[in-house]
This record gives structure tokens, sequence and C-alpha cells, in this order.
């Protein structure tokens, strides 16, 4: 019977985040619950008529349990709020990355040794720009801060922790390939050997594969 | 009944600040003394007396800990503290005031 009564209060909280003050509370109860039941067990009441009794004495928790969700709620949406943020200014870098080499085609077009330099210059400052962006994003962006300790938000932060390494993985990447791309035009347009110059992007796959392992290492 | 309950509903507060001002204690001693001092005709639900723990302890008027129990059973445990006292000692005056004016009122001339 008292098993019964662990298990009807732990229906009453199995809509209920498990915060620590979830658990505390649930705890408090259940072990205040059966010393009252303990009691009318001595007073030489049967089992059923016990459990009775205490389940009746409980009342309404609905509106206490609520007050549990509503104090977790407000930190987890300023953390949404911030997310979709860092989400905008990745967004933003990525299409400098895309559009900077479209004054260097188009500069191209005219075919003199003028507009060429100026389409780089115009393509290492968007590229400069793009990776200031990602790494500010990467500095500011707001790790989930836990508010009230429990496995959940354990979890959560744990989460975060790996989805910051492999955003800071990926941006690495974005960058080693827009680099290299960079390089190889210069090194192609400065040495015209065009049939050879083809390498660096090999050089380039080398170069990832290396940083990959040195991220799994620093992981152990 | 129902309306007696109904009048010491709204001082729960201070009935829970009274029950700690004889030392700390836990949810179910405090509601089970309640329950003797009225000759078992008044219990706290246990939805009303963990919601005002809540509200005393946000309010500062109380504070937890749980308990180092030997045999096992883990309790929560309440303390007043000194903002407590003193909100104790208002509610008093102010049960004390409305008490005589309620008494007045509802008094009918004996002439």
């Amino acid at each position: 019977m008292e098993d019964k009564l662990r298990r009807y209060v732990e229906g009453l909280f199995e809509e209920t985040a498990p915060t620590k003050k979830a658990v505390e509370l649930k705890e408090e109860m259940i072990q205040n619950l059966q010393d009252k039941y303990k009691d009318l067990i001595a007073d030489g009441k049967t089992p059923e008529a016990a459990y009775n009794i205490v389940v009746a004495g409980i009342g309404d928790v609905g509106t206490l349990i609520k007050e549990l969700e509503d104090d977790t709620m407000p930190d987890i949406e300023k953390y949404k709020e911030a997310q979709s943020k860092s989400a905008m200014l990745t967004a933003i870098a990525v299409m400098m990355y895309i559009l900077s080499v479209l004054p260097l085609v188009m500069l191209s077009l005219f075919n003199s040794r003028h507009a060429d330099t100026i389409g780089l210059l115009i393509l290492f400052i968007m590229v400069a720009g793009a990776t200031g962006i990602l790494i500010y994003n990467n500095m500011s962006k707001p790790k989930y801060k836990k508010e009230s300790d429990t496995m959940v938000e354990e979890f959560l932060e744990w989460q975060a922790d790996t989805d910051e390494r492999r955003t800071l993985r990926k941006a690495i990447s974005g960058m080693l390939w827009s680099i290299i791309v960079v390089v190889y035009i210069i090194v192609s347009f400065a040495t015209h050997m065009w049939h050879i110059t083809w390498v660096i992007f090999v050089l380039a796959g080398a170069i990832e594969s290396l940083i990959n392992i040195l991220f799994t290492i620093k992981k152990k | 009944m129902s309306i007696a309950s109904d009048l010491i509903r709204g001082h729960t507060d201070s009935i829970i600040l009274a029950r700690l001002m004889g030392g700390d204690n836990y949810g179910y001693e405090i509601n089970k003394s309640i329950q003797q001092k009225t000759d078992g005709k008044y219990e706290l639900k246990e939805a009303t007396l963990y919601t005002a723990f809540r509200r005393l302890e946000q309010a500062g008027c109380i504070s937890s800990y749980w308990g180092n129990e030997r045999t096992g059973a883990r309790r929560r445990y309440y303390s007043i503290t000194d903002s407590g006292r003193d909100t104790y000692e208002k509610l008093i005056r102010e049960w004390q005031s409305a008490k005589e004016m309620i008494d007045k009122l509802i008094e009918t001339e004996e002439e």
C-alpha cells in the first residue's frame, strides 16, 4: 500500500519536468504522506481506509505543480532567441563566402590586369568579413547555461557542449575551403600553371583530415 | 465547518509560522500538530501546505534543509528566519485588530 501511495504521487508529477525543485517536492510529499499513512495504520485503520484518507487529504496540487513549471520556462525561451540570432549570422557569413567570387568573375570579363586585382581585393575583404562574423558568432553564442540542475538540464548542457565543438569544426572546415579557393586562384593567376595548381585541392583535403583527427584527439 | 475552514485558510501563513516559532519542523509533523490543536477539526490539505511553504520560502520567511535521518527517511525541515519572525508578529497584530473590529461589528445591542 505504501508503494501504491508512492505511485499515486509519482502519477501527479508525471507531466512535470524533473527539475530539482519538482523532484524534491515529490520526495517531500511521499515522505510526509507515508508518515501519515503509518500513523493511521497505528490508529487501527485498515490499509484501504488509510490509503483513501491520505489520498483525500492531498487536495488539488495542480497550481502547485504549475508554479514549478513556470520557473523553468523563461530561460529556455531566452536561449532559443539567442540561437536564432546566431543562425542568422551564420547564414550571412555563408552568403558572403558564396558571393565573394562574383566580383572577381565579373571583373575578369574586362580582361585587364587591373580589374583582376580589384576583384581579388574585394574577394579578400568579403572572405575576411565573413570569417570575422563566424568567429564572433562562435565566441558570443550562449552556451546552454543550467538554471536548475537536473538530469535533463545536464543532458542539454552536455549536448550544447558537443554541438559547439561540432559547429566550430564546421566553421574551420568552411573557412579552410574558401581560403583554399582564394589561394588556388592567386597562385594560378600568378604562375599561369593551371595544369598543375589543382594539386592545392588535394593538399586541402589532407589538411582537413588532419584537423578532424586533431579534434578527435582533443575530445578524448 | 466549511465556513470556518474558509476563514482559517486565509491565515495559513500565520498558522505555519506559529508552528515554526517553536523550532524547526517538517511537513507532516506541522500538519499533525495543527490537527491535534483543533481536536481533529481542522487539517491542511497537502497542496495548501506545500504551496504555503514555497510562498513563505520565496518571501524569505522560512528556509528549508534536508534532515539526516538515521532510519533512512530523509525529511525536509523548515526553519523560520528573522524576517519570518517579523512577519509573524505583524500578521498576529493584524489579526488581533481585525478580530476586535469584527467582534464589535457583529455584536448586537442588549439593552
